[in-house]
Formats: structure tokens, sequence, C-alpha cells
């Protein structure tokens, strides 16, 4: 991606469809608008008409907004090449990790075949790991035996020094997210001089959104130690860097945490008491920054993952409207779920 | 022979009882194929079977997994067949559960092994490390008053952030040895409230303690002794576990090889899929079989099956034929023929069969190129001799290699050597011009052949605009040919004709106004499109021609190649001479033999398959009696 004609229709592509973007009005009106249609719109067509469980209208939501975000990254891939192709590969493997984690703990429930293989997507080859025969492993060595044979094999051998440590999924999760994230990390620092600094700017947004929330559950809720919380966090977040977090992880209250917040963070969160309100004032946060990204930001392969990041949170909201209405669940808990209404910070 | 068989589209209607026993039976017979269950699904709403399914589907996976382990007979026909039910088949699952169980505690014990060596090794090279160090060692061992010591190591991807995570808890890390993706590091703070939090973080990060013997410092050759038993009782203990498994598989194979014949009984149920279906007691199975066969199907499942049955066949409508499969009939000679046709596609039922006008074709291309009696004999000699690998292949390589030997005789050539023998036609460098005439010729006509298999195609599917005006259709050929004549008129009488020329004109003509008509789009975009496209039938046909030349050029290429050895071996006298001309010979054989392949496929592939069939059809695949059916 380094030819001037290359960037130049990138940004142009970006730039085409981010008028896919949805804003608050429209969502608003897609709570009044007819089911199916909007069912249509987002290839969900009959959903509501078919009986399914919740549990299985909320795998058919979920497949149908990771097919529809496949599908956009497969129109953005098409330009690109080397180090640029790998980190927008990179972003969309989150969605490979939720199948990963999902295959580990029904190993570790001991679930049955049927209901694992219901709960996960299907994705593009480039990113899928083979489902079907990690599914037929029949405990979690074998899986992770398995897994070692593919592309994930640095997760699956962390993932096994923690199974043989911890033997729960909770350690687990952890270590696929931060073996995540420090990879999309270091797919940035690949990248052309160009695209390295906005990438990292961007990626440092995503990684506060994560190290946050992350930081408060390991301390206030599952009161891990501060050096062990510290290890768990993610490096080189945009505003809560290395020092910072240092000083972060050896508090012991929620408001003393907030409050030692730098600027723009402290006067956004400070007086927050719910951990769910900070990572809500994150995603805006963050929400906003893809926005800049997405308009001003000179590497188009960073319009390109801030598209794509956009894109996912708006088509969380949109599915979150759809099930509400398919549920035919109260409208105030709809406007709830799908983030309407609420005076966002800052804005 | 150049058309796929006649199918018969069947409905079986019979007891649902029966279902899995008729499935067995078609799958022994082997020439059904299921499919087209959709179609009944609102009469027969059920599919039956589907914890069968679910059971069949683990058994067989634990049965791949176990064969990586043990390794099982060759398959051998079943002497007697019978319905495996689903209790015995779940039985037969729980047998190979535990089986497995072993095989994945062997595999993950051998997996430990590894490890415990990978340790050893790294311990190693620890203890080597401080024994070339001026420091007393005790020092390092043992439980210390104020002092917090371990010593180990780690991947070595965690270690900057272990070391930052630990300094909150006040210890400090030190690396003292790094190797491809582990660091060996020391670790130590004050002794105190603190050592439970530091053991949960190395935890985390993959820590291993390596124990420092005491031994060390004054007896270093007792350690390397106690480590080299040590590594010795890691070898013996995998020897040990290599012996249990292998007395594992003898004891069970026996028993395997059975299971594995229960689940070739129980594929062929597994594989009918939703084209078994039933609604109560009554039962349906739907699906393909050749006409010829019927009979034979019928009086088979008259033998089998106890309950009433009715076989319904129809003959697939041409509007419908897209979805029949198509069975192509191999034997031992056009097997390997078949097999390269369809890595190019399947012909849709109906079409042309292109096995036999491949084979033809490609032997005489290869031939042609190679020319060579010596050379021909070599490869007719190589393919007997390599048959065992070859297999269906061979009687290709021999087909070839008389081929190569045939036109050898034409082209008077034996290894190379022009002037043993006279040429029974010519020898291609004594008139290049001639052979390059020769193989536009040979092109001219395979083209031409090309183009009215396509036609056939084209009528045989209904399709008569396209017959008549689509690239390769009648309007088209035409046109290739008037040129044709009209350029041949040019070069020997000056004057291109009149008739060449009005038939050109007017088959242009038709082609532009059948694009014309055929092109989705706005008039201007319309005009462009047509004119292009029409424009790109003619070069088309120019260009695919003028590829066969290559035919002759490579039978020059041959003599090129065999006049360059001789010259090289006439350099050297006595046995220097002969060691280049066999050396030389075998050079030719091997990489002409591969450029030549490569030529007449791409001219099979390009110029012949992609201008008459589209390759989307599907191929037959009939049940049978083995383990490949269910994916």
């Amino acid at each position: 991606m380094n030819t001037s004609a290359g960037q130049t229709y990138l940004k142009t592509r970006t730039s085409v469809m981010a008028r896919r973007l949805i804003d608050d009005a429209t969502l608003e009106a897609m709570l009044q608008e007819p089911l199916p249609r909007l069912e249509g719109e987002f290839g969900l067509a009959g959903i509501s008409e078919r009986g399914l469980s919740e549990a299985e209208l909320n795998r058919h939501i979920e497949r149908g907004l990771i097919h529809s975000l496949m599908q956009e990254l497969s129109i953005l891939l098409r330009p690109l090449g080397g180090t640029a192709r790998d980190i927008l590969v990179y972003w969309s493997r989150k969605f490979e990790l939720l199948n990963l984690k999902a295959l580990i703990r029904g190993k570790l429930n001991h679930l049955p075949y049927d209901q694992i293989r219901e709960s996960l997507h299907s994705l593009p080859p480039l990113i899928s790991l083979p489902h079907e025969t990690l599914l037929r492993t029949e405990n979690v060595p074998e899986l992770l035996r398995q897994l070692e044979q593919t592309p994930y094999e640095a997760i699956a051998r962390q993932a096994r020094r923690v199974y043989e440590e911890k033997n729960e999924s909770f350690s687990l999760d952890a270590t696929i997210d931060h073996r995540y994230y420090t990879g999309l990390l270091r797919h940035a620092r690949r990248c052309d001089a160009a695209d390295q600094a906005p990438l990292l700017k961007l990626i440092g947004s995503l990684i506060d959104r994560q190290n946050l929330p992350w930081l408060l559950r390991y301390r206030l809720n599952y009161a891990l130690s501060p050096s062990e919380t510290y290890y768990l966090l993610i490096p080189s977040g945009r505003h809560l860097h290395t020092d910072l977090l240092k000083q972060l992880v050896n508090l012991q209250e929620m408001a003393r945490i907030l409050e030692a917040l730098p600027e723009p963070l402290n006067s956004r969160l400070s007086g927050l008491r719910q951990i769910m309100e900070v990572e809500q004032a994150l995603t805006d946060d963050l929400n906003r920054q893809a926005r800049k990204c997405l308009q001003f930001s000179p590497s188009a392969v960073t319009r390109s993952l801030a598209y794509m990041m956009l894109r996912e949170m708006d088509l969380r909201r949109v599915f979150a409207i759809i099930q509400g209405r398919v549920l035919a669940l109260d409208p105030q808990l709809i406007r709830q779920a799908a983030d309407l209404g609420r005076e966002v910070p800052g804005v | 022979m150049f058309r796929p068989l006649p199918m018969k589209q069947v409905l079986i209607q019979l007891l649902a009882d029966d279902l899995p026993l008729a499935a067995l039976t078609l799958a022994e017979l082997g020439m059904f194929s299921p499919g087209g269950g959709d179609n009944f699904s609102e009469q027969f709403p059920d599919v039956p079977g589907t914890r069968y399914r679910e059971l069949y589907h683990q058994a067989r996976t634990r049965l791949q997994k176990i064969e990586s382990h043990i390794t099982l007979g060759p398959l051998r026909p079943l002497a007697h067949t019978r319905v495996i039910g689903e209790q015995e088949l779940a039985t037969t699952n729980a047998w190979l559960g535990e089986v497995w169980e072993r095989c994945s505690s062997f595999e993950e014990h051998f997996r430990r092994l590894t490890d415990e060596e990978h340790m050893l090794e790294q311990l190693e090279q620890t203890l080597d490390n401080f024994a070339a160090l001026n420091f007393d060692l005790s020092r390092l061992r043992g439980e210390r008053l104020f002092l917090d010591l371990h010593i180990g190591m780690l991947p070595s991807v965690n270690v900057p952030k272990l070391r930052e995570a630990i300094a909150l808890a006040d210890y400090l890390l030190f690396n003292y040895m790094e190797n491809t993706d582990h660091t060996h590091v020391i670790i130590l703070g004050p002794k105190g409230a603190r050592e439970q939090e530091l053991r949960s973080v190395l935890d985390t990060a993959g820590f291993h303690a390596l124990e420092i013997p005491p031994e060390l410092d004054d007896e270093p050759q007792r350690i390397q002794g106690d480590l080299r038993q040590r590594r010795e009782a890691l070898a013996s203990e995998r020897a040990a576990r290599r012996q249990a498994m292998q007395t594992c598989g003898d004891e069970l194979r026996a028993q395997l090889e059975q299971s594995r014949d229960r689940l070739i009984m129980a594929e062929p149920f597994v594989a009918m899929g939703d084209a078994a279906r039933n609604r109560g007691q009554l039962g349906i199975i739907s699906g393909w079989i050749p006409e010829r066969e019927l009979k034979r199907t019928e009086s088979a499942l008259h033998r089998r099956l106890d309950g009433p049955f009715r076989i319904t066949a129809t003959t697939p409508p041409r509007t419908n034929h897209r979805d029949v499969p198509t069975y192509l009939p191999v034997n031992w000679l056009t097997r390997a023929f078949s097999t390269l046709v369809k890595q190019y596609g399947v012909p849709r039922y109906g079409e042309i069969n292109p096995t036999p006008i491949f084979a033809v074709s490609f032997i005489a291309m290869f031939g042609m190129m190679f020319g060579d009696a010596g050379h021909g004999g070599v490869i007719i000699l190589a393919a007997w001799l390599g048959r065992k690998r070859l297999k269906s292949f061979t009687p290709f390589a021999i087909c070839a290699g008389l081929s190569t030997s045939l036109f050898g005789l034409l082209y008077g050539s034996l290894f190379g050597y022009e002037h043993l023998f006279q040429a029974v036609w010519i020898p291609p460098l004594s008139d290049p011009l001639y052979m390059l005439r020769m193989a536009l010729f040979w092109g001219i006509g395979f083209m031409v052949l090309m183009s009215l298999l396509y036609i056939h195609n084209q009528l045989v599917s209904g399709e008569i605009s396209h017959a008549l005006f689509a690239t390769n259709g009648v309007v088209s050929v035409t046109l290739y040919l008037s040129v044709l004549t009209g350029i041949y008129r040019f070069v020997n009488t000056g004057q291109f004709g009149l008739l060449p020329a009005g038939l050109s004109l007017a088959a242009l003509l038709a082609l532009l106004a059948f694009k014309l008509i055929e092109t989705q789009a706005p008039p201007g975009e319309r005009m462009l499109v047509a004119g292009i496209e029409t424009f790109e039938t003619l070069t088309g046909y120019i260009s695919n021609t003028l590829s066969f030349l290559r035919v002759a050029a490579f039978s020059l290429n041959h003599v090129a190649l065999a006049i360059a050895v001789f010259t090289l071996a006439d350099m050297m006298e006595g046995t220097g001479h002969w060691l280049m001309v066999i050396g030389g010979n075998l050079f030719i054989l091997i990489l002409e033999g591969a450029i030549v392949t490569i030529q007449a496929l791409r001219l099979e592939y390009y110029e012949g398959f992609s201008r008459f069939f589209s390759g989307d059809g599907q191929e037959f695949k009939p049940l049978t009696l083995s383990l490949q059916g269910v994916k």
C-alpha cells in the first residue's frame, strides 16, 4: 500500500463506504420501521418468523453481523498488500478468537458437539480455524494439541501453560485477549513509517478501552494483585501509558483510579460508579477517535481500520434493535441496549 | 463413449424401517447417487437417523484419529453385509472412544516427554553456564532469611512485561542466558507478604523453576552423569511407551478393523442425508441411477427387502439437465485421461464427453512435438517399470511413448540421431516451413472440431441462438473459415475472393447484431461492448490458431537440442563422448518431456476445452461401501 494511487483509491473507497455508517437519528427511525423491512436491509430476512429460541436468535443475529463485516472487509482488502493488509486481516481475527474461546469453554464444560458448533461463527477461510477438527476433539489438552498445528500456535502454547497452571476459562480468555491486542500492536509497528503513527494512535485508543475496564475488574472484582493485574494489561495505550498503569494498579478504589486518570479521560470518567459506565464512556471516546481518523487520517489503512471499527460498533447497535424487536422487548430496554438517547459527554 | 450415460431420476417408495437396508443394498451396487430430497420435503417432512448420523460421525472421527497411531490393514471387500443398528453403532462408538482415550494419553505423554527433554536441555545449558562462573553456587540454593530468590526460565516474549510487573512487588529480574524462544532468569526480592503475589504472576507468565543441584560446586562430573541418566531414562521411557503403543495396536488391530467394517456398513444410510425421508411408516429414497442399471437395482432390492417397495424412474427434462449428475464411464485405458479432463471440470449432463477426443488429440500432439523412436521406447520402458507408482497413469505414459516412437519413425529420429534410418515422412529440420504449415492445418482442424462440439452441446441444451450466433457458433465458424479461405487465396493468387469476402462480412454483421441484442446495457455501452466482443471473436480465432505453431516449434526444438548435445559430445572422445550422448539424451527426455506435456495440456485446456464445455457439471458420485462418501 505504498503507491499514491493505491492510497487515493482506498481513501475514496472508505469515504464512499463511510456513508453506510449509521447516526442516532437513523437508529431512532429503525425503532419504528416495519420489522420485515429492517430485517431485509441487514441480511436477516424472515428471522422473526422462524420461531427461533432466544439463544438461536442471538447466534443468527451475531452471525449476520460478522457476515456483513467480513463482506465489507473483503472489499477493503482487495487493493491492499503486505503489512497493511496483514493488520486488517489480523484485526478481523478477533471474531475467530470468539470461536476459540467458545471452543475452549465448551470443552472445559463438556458441552455436546452440537451446542458448541452452534455457538461458532462461520468465517472466511483466511482467518478461520479448522472448526470440524477442533470440534471433534474430546478434551481441552487434545484441543490445544490440535491448535498447535494452526496459525494460532503461539496462543495455543500460552493457553496450554495457563490451562495447566490454573485450569479455568477466565485466565485462558484473558491470555487470549492479551495475545490478540499485543499482536495487533506488533502488526501496527511493522507497517510503513507513514502508516505507523496514525495506526498506533487509533489502536492506542482501542487498547485504552480494553485496559481500563480490565484493570478495574481485575483489581476490584477479582482482587488480583497489582503486579498480576499489570502483567495482564496491554502496554502502549494512547492515554494510559506504562508508567500511569503502574500507578493505577496500586490504587484500591474505583473513584481514586478514575481521579488519577489524565485529561481528557479524567473529566469524562470522574464520578462514574459502574465499570459498565466507564466502558461505555470509553467506547464513545473510541468512536470519536475513529471518526476523526476516518475523515482526516493521512494513512489509508488507518482510515480502513477506523471504518471497520465504527461499522462493527454500528452493526452491534442495529442488531440490538432487531434482536429487541424480534423478542418484542420493552422499547425503553431496546433503546438502552442500542445505546440510544444517552447523553454523550463531550459531544 | 462420446456421451455421459443416460440417467434416470428415481423415487423408491418403501417402508421407513427398510431405509437402512435399502441404502446398504444401493451402496453395494455402487450405481445410485442420492439427491433431490428437498423436492419431497412437504409430503415426507422427516429425515430419519439424526442420532445415528451423529454417532457415525463421532465414531468415524475417532477411528481416523486412532489410525494416525495404529496402522490398520488395507480395506478388503466385505464378504457379508448387514444393517448396523443404532445400538450397535453406539457401542462401537463408545469402544472407539475408549481406544482413542488410550491413544490420546499416549500422545499427551509423548508431548510431555518432549517438554521434559527440552527442559533437560535447558537445565544442562544453565548448569554449564553456572559451572563456568567463579561464584559460590550454594548461595543460590535453599531458603534464605531475608531474600526470596527464584532461578528459572520463561518465554522470551514475556520477559520485559514480567520485569515491569514484578518490580511493582519490589522484585528484580536479571536474565543471564537466552536461546531461541526462552530466556533464563534470576528473580529476587525481599521475603515477606508479597511472595504469594509473585508466584501467581510467575505462573501466568509461564515461568519454570530450575533446580540447582547441590553437587554442582564440587562434583560437576556427577551432575553430568545424573543428567545423562535422566536423558537416558526419558529415551527409554519414550521407547517403552512406543512399545506399549505398538502392543496396544497389535492387540486392538483386529477389533479396530471390525469396527471399521461396521462403519463402512453404516455409512450408506448416513450418506443418504435428506434423500432418505419418511412420514410415519412410509419412507422414500430419491436420487439418480444410470438407465442401464435400473433393472439390476430393482432386482437387488427385491432380493434384499422383505417389505414392499416401488421404484419410479423418470427421464429428466432438458430444462433440468443442470441438476442431473454426469456419469462418464472409464476403463483402465481412459481413467488417467478422464482424471485430467476433470481437472478442468465436469461436462454438464447431455454434453459431449471430452475424454476420447482429449485422449487422441493429446497423445497425437505429444508425439508430434517430441517425435523420437528411441525416447519413445525409453518412456514406454520407464512407464512399465514404474507401473506400481504410476497406477492408472501407466497406460497414459505408454500411449505417450508409443506416439513418440511413431512420430520418431515418421521423422527418422532415434535418440537424436537423424541419419540412422530413412524418415517415413520428413525430418523436421529439413523443411521447417512445411512443418509450421502442417501445425497450422492441425490447429485449424482442432479449432473447427471444438467449435462443432460447442454447437452440438448448445443444440442439446436447447440453446439454438447460441448454437448459431455465439462466439463458437455456426456463424463464428463460418467467419473463421471464410477469413482463412480468403487469406489462403490472397497468398496464392493475390486476391481475397468475392465469396470469402461476402461470407466474412455477412458473418461479422450477424455476430455484431447478435451481440447487440444480447448485451444488456445503455445504447452507447451496448455498441461499445458488442463491437469489442465481435472483434475479439475474430482475433481470438486467429491467435488461438497461431498458438498451434508451437506443435511444429517443439518438434524443431527437439532436433535443435539433439544437435547441441552432439556438438558437445563431438568435442570429447571415447568415454566422454558417450557419457555426453547418454547424459544429453536424459536431459532432453526429462526437460522436453515435462515441457511438451505442459504445452499439450495447455493447448487442450485453453484452445480446446474453453471453446466447448463450461466444466460446471456435477459428477455422478454413487453410494459405495467405503469410508469416502461422507464428508
